[in-house]
């Protein structure tokens, strides 16, 4: 039964990723990754981890798309019929993303995970409250190191963005 | 029953797919877009590691939480840049930004 919904999952998410690289129209883009993220949250909900999909939901579809789809509709006229959306490096690139693929898919099938580590059965438990317990315990200084970078980021994004409109005055 | 090696194959055909955005896409938006694939293709894999191998810890739950918060504040800065460029070049195309080429 889980072995199911994960090909459906599967199915969804590269689908949806392929379609998202090749289409034409950069707004189809967008909501074709909304798709993709939403199979990846639940890729995460078949592997116990309720919290991290929770969060991809909100950050990745509530906010990193729409942010996209924003950034979009701001910037007119990129999606015109005889305006290239692809250059010209395209064969070289297949050849180079897929001989990555295929070389570390083989060296994935080769490698037998569970002789090396012992275990290897999933925790089927929500992990949500060791989670928590964790960042305010042993990850207190990440925790507090990341809410400094999104502060950062967030007054450099407000910098970055404003200083056209103080020359244009 | 699935194993971990159904999560780190889906992970690395995600992962292919986004270096195949990357390296294709004209539109510095769409090469943005498909760096959240190769995040996603990595927390996929972080969570499958942290839950097959040491099922009783959760790092690598707790990186895959750093991974989200870092990946959405590059998402804001790389936004932002864009909308910048926009203003001064009215472009979004990747090949026509040669601004630092004076």
């Amino acid at each position: 039964m889980a072995l199911i919904i994960f090909y459906c999952m599967a199915v969804l998410i590269l689908i949806s990723a392929i379609l998202m690289v090749t289409s034409r129209n950069i707004f189809h883009s967008a909501l074709y990754l909304a798709a993709t993220l939403f199979g990846v949250a639940g890729i995460f909900v078949l592997l116990n981890s309720y919290f991290i999909a929770g969060i991809q939901v909100l950050i990745y579809i509530g906010a990193v798309v729409v942010l996209s789809i924003f950034v979009i509709n701001l910037t007119k006229k990129i999606t015109g019929e005889n305006i290239p959306q692809f250059n010209k490096q395209i064969i070289p690139s297949f050849i180079v993303a897929a001989i990555a693929v295929v070389l570390i898919i083989l060296a994935v099938l080769k490698t037998d995970w569970f002789k090396r580590i012992s275990g290897g059965t999933i925790a089927a438990m929500d992990n949500t409250a060791i989670i928590g317990k964790q960042f305010l315990t042993d990850f207190i200084i990440p925790f507090e190191v990341v809410s400094v970078l999104l502060l950062a980021a967030l007054i450099g994004a407000i910098v970055l963005v404003a200083k056209d409109r103080e020359d244009e005055k | 029953m699935i194993t971990l090696g159904h999560y780190i194959v889906l992970s690395v055909l995600l992962f292919g797919i986004g270096v195949f955005g990357i390296l294709t896409r004209r539109n510095a938006i769409g090469i943005l877009m498909s760096l959240e694939l190769i995040f996603n293709a990595v927390n996929i894999n972080m969570v499958a590691f942290s839950k097959f191998l040491t099922p009783d810890l959760v790092y690598g739950e707790l990186f895959a939480i750093f991974i989200i918060a870092v990946a959405a504040a590059e998402s804001v800065l790389g936004l932002a840049i864009i909308l910048a460029i926009y203003r001064k070049k009215q472009t979004v195309n990747a090949d026509e930004m040669n601004i630092m080429k004076y």
